[in-house]
């Protein structure tokens, strides 16, 4: 037996389709990025709000049978097959197995299949308690005809819509945070209810017409403390009135604490929750910045209002600052740059994001930048280093491009007072503003200017200034006319932007990628 | 070129590198400085022509030298507040001077603004500038920080077109700059307003004696043709014929 299940485990193991299959379940299941889950999901959905809606139907209307056939066998079907996925990709039992076996084999003890069978079941066994694992058991039920009664758990079913909403996770993760006072208020308010629920049993069953069980005084203090009053039973006596007034009182004031428990709850993750939806809006969007540090720098790079930096979030450790980046309307978290799980949070995998590490201090800096590489390499980095004597360590921290503030302002000042009328040519090139955008055209591979001469492009007609071609590391300038433009070339042209976006438009290329 | 006096106040962050850059261009520089330490740092790099003086006072900026014969006043001090107070006091001392002053917030620049100078230079309005031009375009914005700050190889370079030059009456289309190996970027034209026009903004342009050109190049290139544009007509024509 030992042997067969062995042999059983090693040849599910092996075997690349069954791996295959079971992936492809998994991800069916829980991978956002599958292409089929969504598809999955929508179907889920649509045959349980049918089947509710039969439910309701039914009970007023006849109901045709293949519409019955419907609810009774197929729903429940998928519903199982659903079920049962989830309960086979839970774990792997043949893993396990093999594992157990090869670790037996290595120690050379005796291997007893049946622990490790036992193990993988409990495993199972503790998956099929949950929650989620119970509703969806639940809604298959009702394809049990001759218990009419299991009809109600189709009700059940609409549970399983929950899955597919992250905010009831939400809520009950919010409420879990909160698990020992509300447990507490539980046992408090059972308390009550028990004590008043027994103590009017005991003064009215024989006073009072309406009170005959025990469970009529529950229900009583029940409705009681709960502040809804139906008034089909109500005390006779005074002592009963004066355990009413008791209840009522405490049912108030139990209200109101779990309320302001459930409330202070939210409003303490409420900023997490905010944050988790900035994070998640950000990485569906697939390309964008983060700002580390909202200073100076970052106040006037924002300001600019370009229109290429639609997506950013700035992330500051300082709240005043980031409460201050709220006011002027930006996207901020508070947060520690440097930290792992903060930058973790960013799909570096599926997204384009640049990073710029814009704070005042050098260390800070860099310590963003080695936390930033230690996540992704695919990240672009941007650092700012105040002192210069830093640059080659922001280089070694994997930092792609440096900048330097104080070296910037000192060129320009520079080129102010040396070139004082080209001042003004240059400013407006690096600004990009009026007549004079320096661009780069990136040739690739199937470009359609690749292969041409630079004749042929005619520059000098589309108003553009051809300066020169960036060809691996070396920049040609101002070639002979005859040159052949090849791929991977980035070619430097000067000119208005309608010249330069009509350039684009007949080359049909990509400027400025 | 001719040597311009330029007058640097502040020989602290910005102060230190203007002074040495401007002193290897052979520029004719003054350095004034109100700390002592500065002071010290300046005399002891070398330059000569430094002076100690209380900048809060008009006494001490009108007494010892006439600032008015000055090209530029560069107002580079590393305490913003005297720096504003300096542009200030310089502004109405030397009415027809052009102030240029660096500062290093908006609230800054604006005081500095109404203070007087000419030029401000916002130390973080052009980072800020840089990093847009590094995420939208790196190797353009690499290329050109070269092209601007190199001294050799590739940079820009102001010409004045003499009277009796080659250039004088020719349209820029005429022209054939790739011929003496630089490209023509734009040009100020003293018939329009002094304005700069650059070669991409698709008017036809006649080049006038009194106009200055600014070319890209090569540094031997540009000044060959710096040269070159001093001759007349004639002058290029019997050089052919040799």
């Amino acid at each position: 037996m030992n042997r067969l299940i062995v042999y059983f485990a090693l040849l599910l193991y092996h075997s690349r389709r069954y791996k295959k299959a079971k992936q492809f379940a998994r991800d069916l299941l829980f991978d956002q990025n599958n292409i089929y889950k969504k598809y999955f999901d929508l179907t889920i959905i649509f045959l349980v709000i049918t089947s509710v809606f039969i439910l309701i139907y039914e009970v007023k209307h006849e109901v045709p049978r293949w519409l019955d056939n419907y609810d009774i066998y197929f729903v429940s079907i998928v519903f199982a097959i659903e079920y049962m996925l989830r309960l086979w990709v839970h774990n792997d039992l043949s893993v396990m197995i093999i594992n157990e076996y090869n670790d037996a084999k290595f120690l050379g003890k005796d291997f007893n299949v049946f622990r490790v069978l036992k193990k993988g079941l409990y495993q199972k066994l503790k998956y099929m308690i949950t929650p989620s694992a119970i509703v969806d058991l639940l809604a298959i039920l009702p394809a049990y005809r001759p218990l009419r009664i299991l009809r109600v758990f189709i009700l059940f079913r609409v549970f399983k819509l929950l899955r597919y909403t992250k905010s009831i996770n939400q809520f009950v993760d919010v409420i879990t945070t909160k698990k020992f006072e509300l447990l507490t208020l539980l046992f408090l308010l059972f308390f009550i209810v028990f004590t008043s629920g027994i103590a009017i049993y005991i003064l009215e069953a024989d006073k009072n017409p309406h009170i005959h069980t025990l469970f009529d005084g529950i229900y009583w203090a029940v409705v009681t403390v709960a502040t809804v009053g139906y008034g089909d039973i109500a005390p006779v006596t005074d002592v009963g009135r004066a355990i009413s007034i008791l209840i009522i009182i405490s049912g108030i004031a139990m209200i109101s604490f779990v309320t302001s428990i459930i409330v202070s709850a939210f409003s303490e993750r409420l900023y997490e929750i905010k944050e988790h939806k900035v994070v998640t809006e950000l990485n569906k969007s697939r390309s964008f910045l983060v700002i580390c540090g909202y200073g100076q720098l970052t106040k006037m790079f924002l300001r600019q209002n370009r229109k290429n930096i639609d997506n950013h979030v700035i992330i500051d450790n300082n709240l005043q600052r980031v409460i201050e980046a709220k006011k002027s309307g930006y996207v901020a978290i508070h947060d520690n740059a440097s930290s792992y799980a903060t930058m973790s949070k960013f799909d570096a995998e599926n997204s384009d994001i640049t990073v710029l590490a814009l704070t005042a201090s050098d260390v800070e800096n860099i310590y963003i930048a080695l936390n930033v590489r230690s996540i992704s390499r695919k990240i672009r980095l941007v650092g700012r280093v105040n002192d210069p004597e830093n640059i080659d360590k922001f280089r070694h921290a994997g930092v792609d491009e440096i900048l330097i503030p104080n070296i910037v302002a000192n060129t320009m000042v520079y080129t102010a007072i040396t070139q004082p009328t080209m001042y003004k040519a240059i400013h407006a090139i690096l600004t990009g503003k009026g007549v004079a955008n320096i661009d780069e055209i990136h040739v690739h591979q199937s470009h359609g200017i690749a292969g041409r001469a630079i004749k042929e492009l005619h520059f000098k007609e589309s108003k553009l200034l051809f300066i020169g071609i960036q060809r691996e590391k070396e920049f040609i300038f101002n070639p002979p006319s005859s040159e052949i433009i090849q791929p991977h070339d980035i070619l430097l042209v000067m000119g208005r932007k309608i010249s330069l976006d009509y350039f684009k438009s007949i080359h049909k290329g990509n400027i400025n990628v | 070129m001719s040597r311009k006096k330029i007058a640097i106040f502040g020989y602290g962050n910005h102060g230190k590198y203007l002074a040495q850059g401007l002193h290897r261009d052979g520029f004719d520089i003054t350095i004034i400085e109100s700390d002592k330490t500065f002071y010290k740092d300046a005399k002891s790099d070398g330059f000569e022509d430094v002076h100690l003086l209380d900048v809060t006072r008009d006494s001490e900026l009108t007494g010892k030298i006439d600032f008015g014969e000055y090209a530029q006043l560069v107002c580079v001090m590393d305490d913003e507040h005297l720096n504003v107070f300096l542009t200030l006091s310089l502004s109405s001392l030397y009415k027809d001077s052009y102030i240029l002053a660096i500062s290093d917030s908006v609230n800054v620049t604006k005081k500095l603004k109404m203070a007087g100078a000419s030029k401000v230079i916002d130390l973080y309005d052009v980072s800020a500038n840089k990093i847009y031009n590094i995420l939208d375009k790196p190797v353009a914005t690499r290329l050109l920080e070269e092209f601007v700050v190199n001294r050799k190889g590739i940079t820009f370079k102001e010409m004045l077109i003499p009277e009796g030059s080659f250039l004088d009456q020719m349209m820029v289309d005429d022209v054939n700059f790739s011929k003496y190996g630089v490209l023509f970027i734009g040009m100020i034209d003293e018939e329009k307003a002094h304005s700069f026009i650059f070669v991409t903004a698709g008017l036809e342009h006649k080049l006038d004696a009194g106009d200055t050109i600014v070319c890209l190049g090569e540094k031997e290139h540009l000044n060959a043709f710096a040269r070159l544009i001093k001759k007349s007509k004639d002058d290029i024509s019997i050089e052919a014929k040799i």
